[in-house]
C-alpha cells in the first residue's frame, strides 16, 4: 500500500515534470495587439466555418466569446485544444494545418474576445430543467444526454455550443435560424395525403423524413405529386406565451448550463 | 463542325476535353435516348482513397489512365477495371492548398503520359509501366504555388498552368518540350514592370497579383492559338490593395502556341474583388450568329455570365446572364460591364450574387455539335463577402478575407443547356444542391453529369428530360468520359474513391 502511494507520488512528480519540460506552456505573443489582428483573420479563415465569423457559435462550433471552455480558459488551453483538437467532438488537430506561431495568434485573439455572456444567468436551472420535461414537452423532440427524443437538434451540449442570445432567440422565434439538416419536409402523395416532418435526406430524386410521431418515410420524387423542403421549424412557435419571462430565463439558465456532463 | 482538327478516333479519349476544342462530345451512339435506361454498371475500381477524384481520365490501347489526389497514377484494364500499375510519390509535408490535393487528369503523346504532381512538378510517365521519364519542377511550393489541371499537349509541347492565387503568388502558363521536359516559354498573367498592362496594377502589387491558371486551356491548330483562362487577383476581396484593373487576372488570354506570346486577351471582370476566377473552359467552336459565320469562344464564367467571343480578336458577341446577378447592370457595347455601386466586399460582410464559388466554377463543361447547345452547371448561391486587411507573408494564405451564407439559405444549382448563338437557355435541370460534377454529351442524343449526393444521371440533350439514374454511393466532383471497347459503348466515371464504368446489358 505504501509503496503504491509512494509510486503514485513519482507519478505525479514526473508528470509534472515533463509538464514542466515543455517548451511551449506560455504565449510567445501574450500582450501583442498585432497578433490579436493576426488572430482574427486566421481565425476568419480557418474557425469560422465552425464557430461563426463573430465566434459566437455557428453550423457545429461552440460559442468562444463566452469566456469559459470546455478544456480550460488560459491561452496554453486554447493553444492545446487547437493543436490536439478534442477527442469526441467535431474540433480537429490544426497541428498540420497550421504553423505553431499561428496557433498562438489564434489563442490571442480568442481569449481577447470580450466575454459578453458572463453575466449570472438570472433564471433557475433546477426550474429550468423541470419546465423543458415538464411543461414545455420539450422532450417529445430533443434529447439530453440518454433522455428524450431524436426528431430534433441533440441539447446534450447546447450550452457550450450555442450563446445564451441564441438560445432565447431558437426558443421564442424558432423559425430565426433553422440548425442544418433540420429543415421542413412537406410531401403530397399522388392521392392527396400529406405528409410533414423533419428532413433526414434530400436529393434529386427522393426525400426522407420523419414525422412527430418519429415514424420514418422514404419517397422517391417521381412517385408523388409534389416535394417540398422549408427553412422553417416544426418547433411550436408559441413558447413565448406559453412560459412567463421568469419561466424563459429558467429555462435558458437550464439550457446554458448543459455541456455534457452529468447535471 | 467539318473540321479537321474536330475529328478524334471516338473509341478513346486522349485528352482532358476529348478534342482540343475543348467540346467533351462523345461520337460514340450505340448508347442511345432509347436504350440508356438499360445501362449497367460494367465493372467498379476502388482506388483506396477517401475521394476528391476530379479527373478526366484518359483511354487507349485497352487502358484507362488514372491521374489521381495526392501524387496518385493509376492504369486500369478498360475492359475489365483490374489495376495494371500503380505509381505514387510522398508530397511535401507543408503544402499551401487552397482546395485539397486534386488532380483533374493526364495528357499524352505518343507513349508517354504527363502530369502535374500537387507540389508544382511536371512529370511525364511511361503509359505501358507507369515508370517516371522525366520531371520538371514548373514553382515553388514554398511560395504558396501548387499544380493540379490537366496538361494540355500542342504538337511537341506539354502546355501546363499553375494554382496558388490565394497565396499571393504570381501566375503564369508553361510549355516544356514533350521529350525533354525543358522549358520552350512562359507566360506570366500578370505583366512585370515596364511590361503591357503593368500599370493596372497600383505599387508593387503585381509581385502577389494571383491570377492563376489551374483549368486547362484549348487550342485551335489553324489559328495555332492556345486559348487559357486565369483566376482572380490577390488578395480575393481586398482591392485596395491593388487598385487599377489588374491584368491579366480573371481573363481569357489567346497566346501563339509556338512562342507563348500574347495575341489578345478579354477581361471578364476588371478588378475583380469576389474570386470569380475566369478559368472555366473556354470552348471552341465555329457558329453562325446573326447570318455571320463566326469563330467562337465560348465560356460560362464564374461571374454568373455566358459569353460567346470572337476567338479570332476577342470581342464580345453574346454576353448574357445565366444566374442571379447583383454586380452590374450588365455588359457594354465596349466589352465592359457597367458596375452597380455598392457590391464591394465590407468588413460588416456584403451580400453580392454570385456567391464566391460563382455561378459556373470549373467544373468540365460540354458542347454538342449535334444540338449546337453547350451544356454547364451553374449555381444559385449569394454569399456575405467580408473583407479584412491583411499583410501579405510568403507562402501564407492571402485572401483577406471570407464568405458567409445568409440564415437559413443554402446553395442550390442546376444543369443549363445554353444556346451559345443566342445566350439564351434552352433548358435546365434544378438541383438541390450546388454542383460538383462535370458534364458529357453522346452522339447518343445523351448528357451525362453527376450530382453531390452520388447520382450519375443521363438526360435528352434536346429536352433535360432525366432519362436514367444511379446512385454511385460517393459524391461526384469529376466529369463523366465515354469510351469503346470491343465493340462495346462504356461511361465512365469517378465517385468518391471509386472508379465506375457502365455498359448495355
Amino acid at each position: 500500500m505504501h509503496f503504491k502511494i509512494f509510486a503514485l507520488l513519482v507519478l505525479i512528480a514526473r508528470f509534472g515534470l515533463v509538464q514542466e519540460d515543455k517548451p511551449t506552456v506560455k504565449n510567445p505573443f501574450a500582450g501583442d495587439a498585432k497578433a490579436v489582428e493576426s488572430g482574427r483573420l486566421q481565425f476568419r479563415m480557418a474557425c469560422a466555418g465552425c464557430h461563426g465569423l463573430r465566434a459566437t457559435g455557428g453550423r457545429s462550433g461552440p460559442d468562444l466569446t463566452r469566456g469559459t471552455f470546455a478544456a480550460g480558459n488560459t491561452e496554453a488551453d486554447l493553444y492545446r485544444v487547437i493543436s490536439d483538437g478534442v477527442p469526441g467532438t467535431e474540433m480537429p488537430a490544426f497541428t498540420s494545418r497550421l504553423q505553431d506561431d499561428e496557433r498562438w495568434r489564434l489563442a490571442s485573439y480568442i481569449n481577447s474576445l470580450s466575454p459578453h455572456d458572463n453575466v449570472p444567468i438570472p433564471g433557475d436551472p433546477d426550474s429550468g430543467e423541470r419546465l423543458f420535461w415538464e411543461k414545455g414537452g420539450c422532450g417529445q423532440c430533443h434529447r439530453i444526454g440518454t433522455r428524450g427524443s431524436s426528431l430534433g437538434p441533440n441539447l446534450s451540449r447546447i450550452g457550450r455550443q450555442r450563446s445564451l442570445d441564441y438560445l432565447r432567440e431558437s426558443i421564442v422565434s424558432p423559425d430565426a435560424e433553422v440548425t442544418s439538416g433540420y429543415a421542413t419536409v412537406t410531401v403530397v402523395t399522388r392521392d392527396g395525403k400529406k405528409i410533414t416532418g423533419v428532413e433526414r435526406g434530400f436529393d434529386n430524386f427522393s426525400a426522407q423524413l420523419m414525422d412527430l410521431s418519429n415514424r420514418y418515410y422514404s419517397f422517391q420524387k417521381d412517385n408523388v405529386a409534389s416535394i417540398q423542403r422549408e427553412y422553417r421549424s416544426l418547433m411550436p412557435s408559441n413558447y413565448v406565451r406559453l412560459f412567463s419571462a421568469r419561466e424563459l430565463d429558467d429555462l435558458l439558465a437550464f439550457l446554458a448550463g448543459l455541456g455534457g456532463g452529468e447535471r | 463542325m467539318g473540321l479537321v482538327f474536330a475529328q478524334v478516333n471516338s473509341s478513346d479519349w486522349r485528352t482532358y476535353g476529348h478534342n482540343s476544342l475543348g467540346w467533351r462530345y462523345s461520337e460514340l451512339a450505340q448508347i442511345d435516348t432509347r436504350n440508356v435506361s438499360r445501362l449497367s454498371t460494367a465493372w467498379i475500381y476502388q482506388t483506396g482513397l477517401p475521394g476528391g477524384f476530379e479527373t478526366t481520365p484518359l483511354v487507349f490501347d485497352g487502358l484507362m489512365f488514372i491521374a489521381g489526389p495526392s501524387n496518385n497514377s493509376w492504369a486500369l484494364d478498360a475492359l475489365t477495371g483490374r489495376p495494371i500499375w500503380h505509381s505514387h510519390t510522398t508530397p511535401p509535408n507543408k503544402l499551401n492548398l487552397c482546395c485539397g490535393q486534386v488532380n483533374r487528369g493526364f495528357a499524352t503523346r505518343g507513349d508517354k503520359l504527363f502530369r502535374v504532381n500537387i507540389e508544382g512538378t511536371l512529370v511525364a510517365l511511361d503509359a505501358k509501366s507507369g515508370t517516371t521519364l522525366w520531371q520538371t519542377p514548373i514553382a515553388d511550393y514554398k511560395q504558396g504555388y501548387s499544380a493540379t489541371a490537366a496538361p494540355l499537349v500542342v504538337k511537341n509541347l506539354v502546355v501546363t498552368g499553375i494554382a496558388g492565387a490565394e497565396f499571393g503568388t504570381r501566375g503564369f502558363i508553361d510549355a516544356y518540350d514533350a521529350d525533354t521536359g525543358k522549358r520552350i516559354w512562359r507566360f506570366n498573367t500578370v505583366p512585370g514592370e515596364g511590361e503591357r498592362g503593368s500599370d493596372t496594377w497600383s505599387g508593387d502589387s503585381w509581385k502577389r497579383g494571383g491570377a492563376s491558371t489551374w483549368i486547362t486551356g484549348t487550342y485551335d491548330p489553324e489559328l495555332n492559338l492556345i486559348f487559357w483562362g486565369t483566376g482572380n487577383p490577390g488578395p480575393d476581396m481586398d482591392g485596395d490593395v491593388r487598385r487599377g484593373d489588374n491584368l491579366y487576372s480573371c481573363s481569357v488570354v489567346a497566346l501563339d502556341a509556338d512562342t507563348g506570346e500574347l495575341k489578345w486577351y478579354y477581361q471578364f471582370t476588371p478588378h475583380d474583388v469576389h474570386d470569380w476566377d475566369a478559368i472555366s473552359d473556354p470552348v471552341l467552336a465555329d457558329l453562325t450568329i446573326e447570318n455571320r459565320k463566326v469563330k467562337a469562344l465560348m465560356q460560362a464564367n464564374r461571374n454568373g455570365f455566358f459569353y460567346t467571343l470572337d476567338r479570332t480578336n476577342g470581342k464580345v458577341l453574346k454576353a448574357k446572364a445565366y444566374t442571379e446577378v447583383s454586380w452590374t447592370e450588365g455588359i457594354g457595347a465596349d466589352g465592359r460591364p457597367i458596375l452597380t455601386k455598392g457590391q464591394e466586399p465590407t468588413e460588416e460582410g456584403k451580400l453580392a450574387c454570385p456567391g464566391l464559388g460563382g455561378g459556373h466554377n470549373w467544373q468540365a463543361t460540354a458542347y454538342s455539335p449535334r444540338t449546337g447547345l453547350y451544356y454547364f452547371p451553374t449555381s444559385e448561391n449569394c454569399q456575405l463577402f467580408y473583407k479584412t486587411k491583411q499583410e501579405f507573408t510568403e507562402g501564407e494564405w492571402y485572401q483577406a478575407s471570407n464568405v458567409e451564407g445568409p440564415p437559413n439559405s443554402h446553395g442550390t444549382g442546376a444543369i443549363l443547356a445554353v444556346d451559345p448563338t443566342t445566350a439564351a437557355t434552352k433548358w435546365r435541370f434544378d438541383m438541390v444542391s450546388t454542383p460538383t460534377a462535370g458534364i458529357l454529351a453522346t452522339a447518343g442524343g445523351l448528357v451525362f453529369t453527376g450530382d453531390r449526393q452520388g447520382y450519375l444521371i443521363a438526360f435528352d440533350d434536346r429536352t433535360g428530360k432525366v432519362l436514367w439514374k444511379f446512385q454511385t454511393g460517393g459524391a461526384i466532383v469529376s466529369p463523366p468520359i465515354s469510351y469503346a471497347l470491343e465493340g462495346k459503348q462504356y461511361i465512365e466515371v469517378a465517385a468518391g474513391g471509386s472508379i465506375l464504368t457502365f455498359t448495355l446489358k
